[in-house]
C-alpha cells in the first residue's frame, strides 16, 4: 500500500500522518492516533457510534476514508472538553441519566454537537432527527433527548 | 458520600469519562507487541469436517499462530449447562456459532488474509432449522442423545373440571421469533501472559468468576493461573454469559508468547452469541360468562438452537411464567427446550419470561372477544393480588402491585376503569 502525507486538524490543532489515503477514518484516529472514543459499532453506517464532527458536519468515520479528510478539520469526542472543561452536552448526558453502557455516547454527543451547533433552541423532533442515525441499544433514547434539550437551554441561559 | 440514595438520582460513577470518551472498553486497549486476532466460523450449520488445510495460511506474511481444535490442550468444550459447545470444532459443525481456526497476526490484515487462504473441506449434513420438526421421529439429530434438552411440567388442580365450568374456551398457537441482543460493543477481548506467567484477560463478559472456570477446563489450567478482568460493558443484556472469544484469545496468547486482541466485526458478533429463544407456544383457555379463567394448558416448544447455553432455564422461566400474573386454578403446562441447527438460543432480557406474555395476553384479548367483555376487565378479574398462589405454589405475600398498576395505566389511556369494571 502506498502511504502518503496527509494533513488536516484534529480537535483544533493540526496533525500529519502517513498512511495509505484509503485507510478508513475511524481505524485512523483509534489505531493510530490512540484516539478510541470514537467506536466502532458496525462499519457500515448504521449506528453512529463512530460519529465525528468533519467541518462540524456530522459524519460517520466509518464510511470516511482519510484520504478525503485532508486540509479539512475533524472534532471528535475527545476534542469536545476544552482545556478539560465539560461541553454542556457531556455535562448533560452525564447529570440526565443518559449515559449507561455509554458504548453509543460519543456518537451521540457528537450528533447533538452538530445540531446546537446548528440550533441554538432545537424542537424535539429537530433532535430526534439529528440522533436518528444513532443507535442505542439500553437507554430507550427518552434520556437522551431530554440531555439534549438540557443542554440546550443551559446555553440559553448560560 | 450521600447518606439518603433511594428517592435521589446520583450520578454514574463512571458516567462522566464514558461521555469523554475516556473510558476503554476492551477493544480499545492496546499493549506493546500486540498480536490480532482473528476466528473462522462455520459457514454450514451442519457438517461433517473432511479436512482443513493450514499450510497457506501460514504462509502470510505477519502470521504467528494458525490454531484449530488439535491445539486446545484441556476439555475442548464449554457452556454454563453442559461444556459441550466447542472451542473449535473437530469432527462435525452443528452450528454457524462453531469456530474453526484462530489465527493471530502482526496486523489485521495479515490475520484476515490468513483466514482466507483456509482450506476448508466439508460434508453438508442434513439439518434441522424447526423446534416443532427437531422433535419428531426421525429428525436429524443435533446431539446423539437426542434433540430435546429438557421438559418441564407444571400441573395445578384438576383440569377436566377446570374445562367442565368453562363458558367458553379459546385455543390458538403464538410464534416468536429470534432474537439478537445486538450490544453496540461487539466481543472484544484481549489475552496476555504477565511476568509471573499468569493468563490475563480483558474482556467485557457478565461473569468474570466464570469465564475463569471455563478457562481453566478448556486450558488444562488452574484457576490461579488465570486473571479474568472485567471492564467497562458496552451492552450485555444476556448475550455475554456464554464464552464467545474468551479461550481461543488466550491460546492464541500462549501459543505465540505475545498478547493477542480480538475484535469481532458486527458479522462475526452474530455468529459468536446467543440469541433469544424463539418459542411456538399452544395455548388453551378456559373461562366462565363473567371472565373468570377456569383453566389453562399451555405447551412450549423453545428453539435452543445448537448448544445447551441456559436453555434448560429459559425454557422452566418459561413455564413458571406460562399464565401471567393471573389466577388459574387447573394449570397443565409442558416447556420443552430443543436443539436445532440454529445459532444457539441462551440468557436474553427476561430469560424465557418475555415470550409467554405474548400468548397469555392474546389469549386475555381473545377471551374478552369471546364473551363480548371488556379486556380490561377480564384482566382485571383475574389480576393477581396479595395472598395469591401462583401456579406453582408459590404465595405472594406482599408488595403485589398488579391492580394498582392497572389502574393507573387504564385511566392513562384515557379508560374510566371503575365504570368497566362495573
Ligand atoms: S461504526 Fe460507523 S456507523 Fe456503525
Ligand atoms: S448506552 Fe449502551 S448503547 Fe447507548
Amino acid at each position: 500500500m502506498e502511504r502518503e502525507r496527509i494533513c488536516f486538524t484534529l480537535n483544533n490543532s493540526p496533525v500529519e500522518i502517513h498512511c495509505h489515503p484509503g485507510e478508513r477514518l475511524v481505524d485512523v484516529l483509534r489505531e493510530q492516533l490512540d484516539l478510541t472514543g470514537t467506536k466502532e459499532g458496525c462499519g457500515q453506517g448504521e449506528c453512529g457510534a463512530c460519529t465525528v464532527l468533519l467541518d462540524g458536519r456530522a459524519v460517520n468515520s466509518c464510511l470516511v476514508l482519510i484520504g478525503q479528510v485532508a486540509e479539512r478539520s475533524v472534532l471528535t469526542i475527545e476534542g469536545l472538553a476544552a482545556g478539560g472543561k465539560l461541553d454542556p452536552l457531556q455535562t448533560a448526558f452525564v447529570t440526565e441519566g443518559a449515559v449507561q453502557c455509554g458504548y453509543c455516547t460519543p456518537g451521540m454527543i457528537i450528533s447533538a454537537k452538530a445540531l446546537l451547533m446548528e440550533k441554538q433552541n432545537p424542537t424535539e423532533a429537530e433532535i430526534k432527527e439529528a440522533i436518528a442515525g444513532n443507535l442505542c441499544r439500553c437507554t430507550g433514547y427518552i434520556k437522551i433527548i431530554k440531555a439534549v434539550q438540557t443542554a440546550a437551554s443551559a446555553r440559553l441561559e448560560g | 458520600m450521600q447518606d439518603q440514595v433511594v428517592g435521589s438520582s446520583p450520578v454514574k460513577v463512571d458516567a462522566k469519562d464514558k461521555a469523554t470518551g475516556a473510558t476503554k472498553y476492551p477493544g480499545d486497549l492496546r499493549v506493546p507487541g500486540m498480536l490480532y486476532g482473528k476466528l473462522l466460523y462455520s459457514p454450514s450449520a451442519h457438517a461433517k469436517i473432511i479436512g482443513i488445510g493450514l499450510a497457506d495460511a501460514w504462509q502470510v506474511p505477519g502470521v504467528r499462530a494458525v490454531l484449530t481444535a488439535n491445539d486446545v490442550p484441556g476439555h475442548n468444550g464449554h457452556g454454563v449447562i453442559i461444556p459441550h459447545q466447542p472451542v473449535m470444532a473437530r469432527d462435525l459443525v452443528r452450528s454457524v456459532n462453531d469456530v474453526l481456526v484462530a489465527v493471530a497476526a502482526e496486523t489485521m490484515a495479515a490475520a484476515e488474509e490468513a483466514l482466507r487462504k483456509v482450506k476448508i473441506e466439508l460434508v453438508e449434513l442434513p439439518a434441522v432449522f424447526d423446534a416443532t420438526a427437531a422433535m419428531a421421529e426421525g429428525a436429524p439429530l443435533v446431539h446423539p442423545e437426542g434433540n430435546i434438552l429438557s421438559h418441564h411440567k407444571i400441573r395445578r388442580g384438576d383440569m377436566a373440571e377446570g374445562w367442565a365450568r368453562a363458558a367458553a374456551v379459546v385455543e390458538n398457537t403464538y410464534r416468536t421469533q429470534m432474537v439478537d441482543h445486538a450490544f453496540l460493543q461487539t466481543e472484544a477481548a484481549l489475552a496476555e501472559i504477565d511476568d509471573g506467567g499468569i493468563l490475563v484477560l480483558h474482556v467485557a463478559t457478565q461473569y468474570p468468576h466464570w469465564d475463569r472456570k471455563e478457562l481453566s477446563r478448556a486450558l488444562g489450567m488452574p484457576e490461579d493461573m488465570i486473571r479474568v478482568v472485567g471492564g467497562s460493558v458496552g451492552g450485555a443484556f444476556g448475550g455475554r454469559e456464554d464464552m464467545s472469544l474468551q479461550v481461543q484469545a488466550a491460546l492464541l496468547a500462549m501459543h505465540t508468547g505475545r498478547p493477542v486482541k480480538i475484535v469481532c466485526t458486527r458479522e462475526e458478533s452474530f455468529h459468536a452469541h446467543s440469541k433469544r429463544h424463539a418459542m411456538v407456544m399452544h395455548y388453551r383457555t378456559g373461562a366462565t360468562g363473567e371472565g373468570r379463567l377456569t383453566a389453562v394448558e399451555a405447551t412450549i416448544i423453545g428453539d435452543t438452537g445448537a448448544y445447551a447455553s441456559w436453555g434448560t432455564n429459559v425454557l422452566r422461566k418459561a413455564a413458571v411464567h406460562a399464565t401471567g400474573p393471573y389466577i388459574v386454578p387447573n394449570v397443565k403446562v409442558d416447556a420443552y427446550a430443543v436443539y436445532t441447527n440454529n445459532p444457539f438460543a441462551g440468557a436474553m432480557r427476561g430469560f424465557g419470561a418475555a415470550q409467554p406474555a405474548v400468548a397469555y395476553e392474546g389469549q386475555m384479548d381473545e377471551v374478552a372477544r369471546v364473551l363480548g367483555l371488556h379486556p380490561f376487565a377480564v384482566r382485571w378479574q383475574n389480576a393477581m393480588t396479595e395472598g395469591c398462589i401462583t401456579a406453582t405454589g408459590q404465595v405472594l405475600e406482599s408488595g403485589v402491585g398488579l391492580r394498582a398498576t392497572m389502574e393507573k395505566a387504564g385511566s392513562l389511556v384515557g379508560w374510566d376503569v371503575s365504570k368497566i369494571n362495573g
